[in-house]
């Protein structure tokens, strides 16, 4: 059982050395690796072409583990296994240098400062792809023909980086912890996206001339946009404000200003504050409901107002005839 | 450069008919005890200034402070200067302070040629040279020990045949390059009340200030600027206090922590510069990092600041209309 565990661990790590190799060069193409890592023992100009040529050779190993076999596959896994070693001493002599940078092994995710924890994932990789040279198999065939074993010893070396990997915190710290919607920014793209798809843009598309605002501003939560629009044959302007994050349905809101008079002639959207009495939550039982109808019924009352209705017609029916609680006439 | 504008007042009145009048406020009228002007006129008792209005004269008192790159004699102000008066609480006839071609360069260094520096402060201003005398390179060396591209600097001087002369430090500079600054970690909540630092800065560059209109709007310069709906390319940072986003228009309240004045006022341009610093003032021991506002020199000195202070701690408040 052993030797087979010992050979499906071998072969494991042909894939996954190359995808983590794969993720590390797509993170560090999103710019904000500069200052970590290797860039921080380079000079200032350097330091976007160390971090530009560290991710090519990821992929160019990556490439090289999952396609090559024989001897130039042994090759590029002895070169994985020295860059994995040598990495360990570069974040060494990074974090002498600067104890504060991260290690930018994964871009902009990379920020913590470099630990015992990076260095030894850094070392294990190191050991991982040794183990490799003198494989059969190229890193694809791997990957197409699994087995349970190898589902196993994934499975396992995967929990052990994951408990060796600072990134992971900041990940779930990212999905997590939204930022504040004052503090968000927005393309204009998916403010415009939002307040097309409302009730109030659609209620107002008729009173617009123009499909390009006017005017477009900021105010913390809020995004305005102001259009030119015509209304009963006056200018008015036409003032949306668009929420960024919330809730879409009372996401946009619109005021109609006259131009002339600067008044607001009509507004859209907006939710009171005020606590407004809701319909009962349960409507009472037929019986209960006959009962109170019945209570409330005032026969004499009902055949005067009859007969009051019935010999003067156009006459303004009394007060007392109206249901003090409802307005209604009983 | 903007200044106030009709658009800036439409946006008030459309935002407060939107999100309620407090979202909105009126700006303050605050210039009433600072006047700025060209000295045509500096004796010993008197200070003869042109200005928008004509020419206005002031009176000295005993304790009427000069200052033109340090604290200089009445007679020290030459007709030309750029000056700023604040007068004293009685009315406009007697100066409590004046401030004669006052300076700053806040932006980061693009190059330097022995001791003259060339200050970027972003945002599509023009940029500026600084030069720094023997006299007073000790001290801005000691809190700006790397005066070399790609650091951040500001200090507060006088202009001088077109540079600026600095004469004092107004920050201290971050130990990295601007672009090597650390990235800031994310703010979970948001208060409508920030606490941080009020800078100043001079929206007519100390030329002409009888004459150009920019000179005398008393308004903020804001680091916060939404991208979109602004035509200059604003080129900022995420600031250290987790300012909320706005456009020119908006009206923050400001609170100068030091004298307790408080001022509704109009975000008039960007302070791309301001965040890209994440300093304290030493003013008046305040404990807020970050600046928050940058105000137009007058507005600055009606709130209570002094111009070579180059800070005050600062509260701001911007209601979001959300309860």
């Amino acid at each position: 059982m052993l030797p087979e565990i010992v050979e499906a661990f071998r072969e494991v790590q042909l894939p996954l050395l190359a995808v983590l190799l794969l993720l590390g060069a797509a993170s560090k193409t999103t710019g904000q690796a500069a200052g970590s890592g290797l860039a921080v023992l380079v000079p200032e100009r350097l330091r976007r072409p160390a971090t530009v040529g560290t991710g090519l050779l990821e992929v160019a190993l990556a490439v090289g583990l999952l396609a090559l076999t024989g001897l130039p596959g042994d090759a590029v896994r002895l070169l994985t296994a020295v860059v994995f070693a040598a990495s360990v001493v570069v974040l060494v002599l990074a974090r002498r240098r600067d104890p504060e940078a991260g290690c930018g092994c994964f871009g902009g995710l990379s920020r913590a400062p470099i630990g015992w924890r990076t260095l030894t994932r850094a070392g294990l990789l190191s050991a991982a792809a040794l183990a490799t040279p003198g494989l059969e198999p190229a890193g694809w065939q791997v990957a197409l023909a699994p087995t349970a074993l190898h589902g196993w010893v994934l499975g396992a070396e995967l929990l052990l980086l994951a408990a060796l990997s600072p990134e992971l915190r900041e990940v779930a710290a990212r999905t997590l912890h939204r930022e504040p919607c004052e503090l968000r920014e927005v393309p204009m793209r998916r403010t415009v996206r939002r307040l097309r798809r409302s009730d109030v843009w659609r209620t107002n598309e008729n009173v617009m001339i123009k499909a390009e605002p006017d005017d477009v501003w900021r105010h913390g939560c809020w995004r305005f946009l102001r259009y030119d629009g015509m209304r009963h044959g006056r200018r008015v302007d036409v003032v949306y404000a668009v929420r960024i994050g919330g809730r879409r349905r009372t996401g946009v809101r619109a005021v109609l200003v006259d131009r002339g008079s600067g008044a607001v002639v009509a507004s859209f959207g907006a939710v009171t504050g005020l606590e407004l009495v809701g319909p009962p939550r349960r409507l009472p039982r037929p019986r209960q409901a006959a009962r109170r109808d019945a209570e409330r019924h005032d026969a004499a009352r009902a055949a005067e107002t009859l007969r009051a209705a019935r010999e003067h017609p156009a006459r303004m029916m009394p007060d007392h005839s109206r249901d003090a609680d409802t307005g209604q006439p009983v | 450069m903007s200044v106030m504008t009709d658009s800036g007042r439409d946006r008030r009145r459309f935002t407060a008919a939107v999100l309620g009048p407090e979202t909105a406020l009126e700006p303050t009228p605050v210039g009433d005890r600072v006047v700025r002007g060209v000295v045509v006129g500096a004796t010993t008792h008197m200070l003869c200034l042109a200005t928008p209005r004509g020419e206005e004269r002031f009176l000295y008192d005993r304790a009427t402070v000069f200052w033109r790159g340090g604290e200089v004699r009445p007679d020290d102000l030459r007709d030309g200067d750029d000056a700023v008066v604040l007068c004293s609480q009685d009315g406009r006839l007697v100066a409590e302070r004046v401030w004669a071609q006052a300076a700053r360069a806040t932006g980061v260094i693009v190059g330097r040629e022995g001791e003259t520096l060339e200050i970027d402060p972003g945002h599509g201003r023009p940029r500026t040279t600084v030069v720094l005398p023997y006299r007073t390179s000790g001290r801005i060396a000691v809190r700006h020990p790397r005066l070399e591209p790609g650091y951040v600097f500001d200090a507060v001087g006088v202009w001088r045949e077109g540079a600026v002369w600095a004469a004092r430090p107004a920050t201290t500079q971050p130990p990295y390059p601007l672009s090597a600054t650390p990235p800031r970690p994310p703010t979970p909540r948001h208060s409508t009340t920030l606490s941080g630092i009020a800078t100043w800065y001079d929206p007519a560059w100390g030329r002409s200030s009888h004459l150009d209109p920019r000179a005398r709007v008393d308004g903020v310069a804001y680091p916060a600027l939404d991208p979109v709906g602004h035509d200059a390319d604003c080129d900022r940072r995420t600031s250290c206090v987790p300012l909320p986003l706005l456009s020119a228009g908006a009206t923050p309240n400001l609170r100068n922590d030091c004298t307790r004045d408080t001022a509704v006022l109009p975000v008039v341009d960007c302070a791309a510069a301001d965040s890209w610093l994440c300093d304290l003032c030493p003013a008046c021991g305040g404990q807020g990092a970050g600046r928050i506002a940058s105000l137009t020199m007058t507005a600055f000195v009606a709130l209570g600041g002094l111009l070579e202070d180059g800070c005050f701690n600062a509260t701001m408040t911007v209601h979001n209309g959300e309860g």
